[in-house]
């Protein structure tokens, strides 16, 4: 049981940090409700499936459960970033200093914006192989979907936010390259 | 994006090409210009997508392994405390005593009826009676969709098949071994001071200039040796600066920086050590590796991430 618990531990301090990030972008930076879903996701884990998953699938499995707790979400609040969590997210403290803190916030919010503008499949697909580094293969494992689809869905979404950030650029007077 | 391999550069920056398919589509990309911007646009894409910070803080990351593993832990207000068969199971009964206490009032009312008729003999057509009773519960109530766990249909199957090794653990490498043309995401930067950011970018653009040179020298003419003896001289240069530069980077602990000075390193020694008259298979060899690494795209994409940061 101990055992059992520290693999379990290990896996938590593995991916939870990277389970949030996953979530807080496809939630559209809302920090708060991500660390909730992700703290969901691996109670469920602990409670129903943990000894019962083959080797290796346990990762999979928590992505797969906080995508779908992610839309479920998207159908109760359609995808608005609310007030509260705003203000809640206003009012963290901050350690780093006020000028590094507002480059990393704009960027932030710059590269949500970009994330939302997508549908919900393709920022999916995108955010586990960009951030998690997935296979075509290991993603469609997530999503259910075929490896073709999640190639294809990574590329119409790079495409996408390339030709966004492009034009952002161009406005802007600056290029992406 | 009118080039018909644009495509095929999403796959190629994932490592999802077959060997020949990725030399093919590498090959073409140095000779089109579009796809080359394309390519290196895509890698700024994922640089800033990877470079999300998340707002996670330690204390919350403890707290909620400490929820999980303690033994009176309760879902928060996100899930129902039950499983899924218990909340049907408590539906179905408050579906039967609604019913039940429907048709008891029914059965009162009618009986009540019933009594009235025969203490005030006025006639109450049937049909009033059925008006007075009230609407029928409409479909019994379900779960709504958001207290409905999304499990998914795989999991039923695994939690039907427990194969899983008792004492091997589930961790995975968070980092796998790159597959052809595939180029991981850079980390997050790191906090390091302008002047060796400047002096990075500086680097980086010398070096890029210097590569791209050192591709263009035709071998095939006699003037070929000349024109390495001044690449190599310029490597020499930048040997030096790239080691210090990449101590740097270490110290700060910049790995995206660090890794690309890394691999810049070995290139740049080899151009260096280049005898006077110099073999053409020596020059294609570098030349091959330079393209394997796709070192000139990398190098172009940091210096001007780098020289945006310092802007």
């Amino acid at each position: 049981m101990a055992s059992e618990d520290d693999e379990f531990t290990m896996l938590f301090q593995d991916f939870y940090p990277s389970l949030c990030r996953f979530l807080e972008c496809l939630l559209g930076g809302r920090a708060p409700l991500a660390q909730d879903l992700a703290q969901e996701s691996f109670l469920q884990l602990h409670r129903t499936a943990w000894g019962t998953l083959p080797v290796g699938e346990a990762r999979f499995w928590l992505y797969r459960v906080a995508r779908n707790m992610a839309i479920n979400e998207f159908r109760k609040s359609n995808t608005r970033y609310r007030l509260f969590d705003r203000v809640v997210e206003a009012m963290r403290p901050r350690a780093r200093n006020p000028e590094q803190e507002y480059e990393t916030q704009e960027r932030k919010v710059l590269v949500l914006e970009m994330l939302q503008s997508l549908p919900e499949d393709q920022r999916t697909a995108l955010l586990l192989r960009e951030q998690e580094q997935l296979s075509y293969k290991e993603i469609g494992q997530v999503l259910n979907v075929s490896e073709s689809k999640v190639k294809v869905d990574i590329f119409r979404a790079r495409a996408s936010l390339r030709e966004r950030w492009n034009k952002r650029a161009k406005t802007a007077g600056a290029s992406i390259g | 994006m009118s080039c018909s391999f644009t495509e095929k550069i999403s796959s190629l920056i994932d490592g999802e090409l077959s060997q020949a398919e990725a030399r093919d589509v590498e090959r073409h990309v140095l000779s089109c210009s579009e796809c080359e911007q394309v390519r290196a646009d895509f890698l700024n894409l994922r640089s800033q997508i990877a470079g999300y910070e998340s707002s996670l803080e330690p204390t919350v990351q403890n707290r909620a392994l400490k929820k999980i593993l303690a033994p009176e832990s309760r879902p928060t207000r996100l899930q129902w405390a039950f499983s899924t068969p218990a909340i049907a199971f408590a539906t179905l009964l408050i579906v039967g005593a609604i019913i039940g206490l429907l048709f008891y009032q029914s059965k009162r009312a009618s009986e009540s009826k019933t009594t009235a008729q025969v203490q005030t003999p006025a006639p109450v057509p049937s049909a009033s009676v059925e008006k007075e009773k009230p609407p029928a519960p409409e479909a019994s109530p379900q779960l709504s969709p958001e207290n409905q766990q999304p499990t998914p249909k795989k999991n039923e199957k695994e939690t039907n098949n427990p194969r899983r090794e008792p004492s091997t653990p589930v961790k995975r490498p968070l980092v796998r071994e790159p597959k052809p043309g595939e180029q991981f995401a850079s980390v997050p930067e790191r906090v390091r001071s302008a002047d060796a950011e400047t002096m990075t970018a500086m680097h980086f653009e010398k070096s890029e200039t210097l590569l791209l040179a050192f591709k263009n020298v035709r071998l095939d003419e006699p003037g070929a040796a000349a024109e390495v003896s001044h690449e190599r001289k310029r490597a020499k240069q930048l040997v030096f600066q790239n080691m210090m530069l990449r101590r740097e980077a270490d110290a700060a602990g910049d790995v995206q920086i660090s890794s690309l000075l890394e691999n810049l390193e070995p290139i740049l020694i080899d151009i260096a050590n280049l005898p006077e008259q110099p073999d053409p298979d020596a020059i294609r060899v570098i030349r091959e590796r330079v393209e394997r690494k796709n070192i000139v795209a990398l190098l172009r994409v940091n210096s001007t991430a780098l020289a945006r940061a310092l802007d």
